[in-house]
């Protein structure tokens, strides 16, 4: 219940953020039409391939790694709560570290469910890529899903940079590059070497990109794609709070809490 | 010149002690990856050339946008432009040498993408028209050295930069055409496309790769050059009409 109390104290302080960045129009205008043209970008390069299929295949990826992009912005959002001072507040308090910081960056849960779902319902069908009316309503719940865990897996880095705080936009970059080289969004995953694919099968947004596949292409078999997402979100979960542990037993050994970087 | 040699010297001092500054040259190796793997699994290797070329011409964009355009806000929210102003130096060769240090910096990264496709694909680049493609490689440095002088100015204006450098990012490398020629868009684009300098350097680049001789080479320079030359004098008017504006406003800094 406590756990609770806390992470919804985070949330509104991550709400009260995205409203102080975006206003409705910068988000619409600068944001989500920053993200449709990134989605076009790929989708185009199967227009150079001159394949319909390969088209297909690179929006849903890149639209499905919108999210990934988004929910990575956690890195970020961590280090501005270090920023604020808040961290030997946090630390004295008795609340669980991992409560504030899911909290505190939730915002992009929502706003990278938005816009993937844009993509992939308004832009998909300019391209190929159409829903029936069950298929684009299972849509937005699998899309919740893999925003969700995927936001679990994006705590881990987001733990890690509080104590490299310059580092957190490079790690978040190369990590979302990587996810997108890797994880089936461009390519399928067995065009890689096989350890590659155990290693992708550990992130929730593989499972996830394969459930919005299996809708893309007709089907409704979601359940044990978002059933191996939540899984291996769980474990990211449990990562994330013995991270965020050890930042604060640290810092309370050797004086790092409030000037960490 | 002197203003404008420190200009760079200052800014090489500022680059060795922020590695973020650089933050797309650390992309670059996964994005080259990412494009040469499109290609080999659609049995493309005539298409190496584009994905070895975009990650460079991406980088370029993204540095030029996120670290040149902070340039200006940078000093004001350390409260240095005050003292910039002040200083009988001028702030446009101060501003220009810092420029060129970063754009200089991240040309590296079509080194980077050229290794990535070597070591890891197996793929060598080979440059059949070595001319075409230094000229324009250099042709396309200073029009984004131009250009950046003018997202330096338009930043300190803006509530917040950041949702522009976020935003100004994807829609340039479809209207540049760095992966995918502008041919291949909409014909109602091209009016847009037209103007976007970096359609046509990456077109230069692209044909600079080919084997087949490039067309009308000395006017597709010319007009990069020129759109060089429109970025350079809009910068420098921007930057002064800004200059004038935080004066008279009072708000050379935040407090």
């Amino acid at each position: 219940m406590h756990f609770i109390r806390v992470f919804q104290a985070g949330t509104l302080n991550a709400f009260a953020d995205f409203a102080a960045t975006y206003t409705v129009r910068t988000w619409t205008f600068a944001w989500l039409g920053r993200i449709i043209a990134q989605v076009v970008f790929f989708t185009l390069i199967g227009t150079l391939l001159g394949s319909p299929e390969q088209q297909r295949f690179l929006l849903v990826g890149a639209a499905v790694m919108a999210i990934v992009g988004e929910v990575l912005f956690a890195c970020a959002s961590s280090t501005w709560e270090r920023r604020a001072g808040t961290l030997p507040l946090l630390v004295a308090s008795p609340g669980s570290l991992l409560a504030v910081f899911a909290g505190r960056s939730i915002q992009w849960v929502p706003s990278s469910l938005a816009t993937s779902s844009v993509c992939l319902l308004c832009v998909g069908p300019l391209f190929g890529v159409t829903w029936s009316v069950p298929s684009a309503l299972l849509l937005v719940v699998v899309l919740f899903v893999t925003a969700a865990t995927t936001y679990c897996f994006a705590l881990v880095p987001g733990a890690a940079v509080l104590n490299a705080m310059d580092l957190r936009n490079i790690v978040a970059n190369v990590i979302g590059a990587l996810i997108t080289a890797f994880c089936g969004a461009v390519v399928p995953v067995s065009f890689w070497p096989s350890w590659i694919g155990w290693a992708v099968n550990a992130l929730p947004v593989t499972h996830g990109l394969r459930a919005v596949r299996e809708l893309a292409s007709g089907g409704f078999d979601v359940l044990p794609h978002l059933g191996y997402a939540v899984l291996t979100a769980a474990i990211w979960l449990v990562v994330a709070g013995w991270l965020l542990r050890r930042l604060a037993e640290r810092g309370r050994r050797d004086g790092t809490i409030e000037f960490g970087d | 010149m002197r203003t404008l040699l420190i200009g760079c010297w200052y800014q090489l001092l500022v680059l060795r002690r922020s590695p973020a500054d650089l933050m797309a040259l650390f992309v670059v190796p996964v994005n080259t990856t990412v494009f040469l793997a499109i290609m080999q699994h659609a049995d493309r290797p005539d298409l190496a050339g584009h994905a070895v070329l975009a990650p460079g011409l991406m980088a370029l964009w993204a540095i030029s946008l996120v670290t040149c355009g902070e340039l200006i806000d940078a000093e004001r929210w350390g409260g240095t432009l005050e003292a910039l102003v002040a200083v009988p130096a001028r702030m446009l060769p101060l501003l220009t040498g810092r420029i060129v240090v970063v754009v200089t910096a991240s040309l590296f990264a079509f080194v980077e993408s050229y290794f990535v496709a070597l070591v890891f694909f197996d793929v060598s680049i080979s440059v059949p028209h070595l001319g075409v493609f230094v000229v324009s490689m250099l042709a396309t440095g200073l029009a984004m050295a131009c250009w950046a002088g003018v997202m330096a100015s338009v930043f300190v204006l803006a509530r917040s930069a950041r949702i522009f450098q976020n935003a100004l990012g994807f829609p340039f490398f479809v209207l540049g055409g760095v992966i995918v020629p502008v041919s291949y868009l909409p014909d109602w684009l091209r009016p847009l496309t037209n103007v976007v300098f970096l359609s046509w350097s990456s077109d230069l680049l692209r044909d600079a790769l080919n084997p087949a001789p490039v067309q009308d080479f000395g006017f597709r320079l010319l007009v990069l050059l020129l759109l060089a030359l429109a970025g350079g004098g809009l910068g420098a008017y921007l930057l002064s009409a800004v200059l004038r504006r935080v004066r008279s406003l009072g708000t050379l800094t935040y407090a």
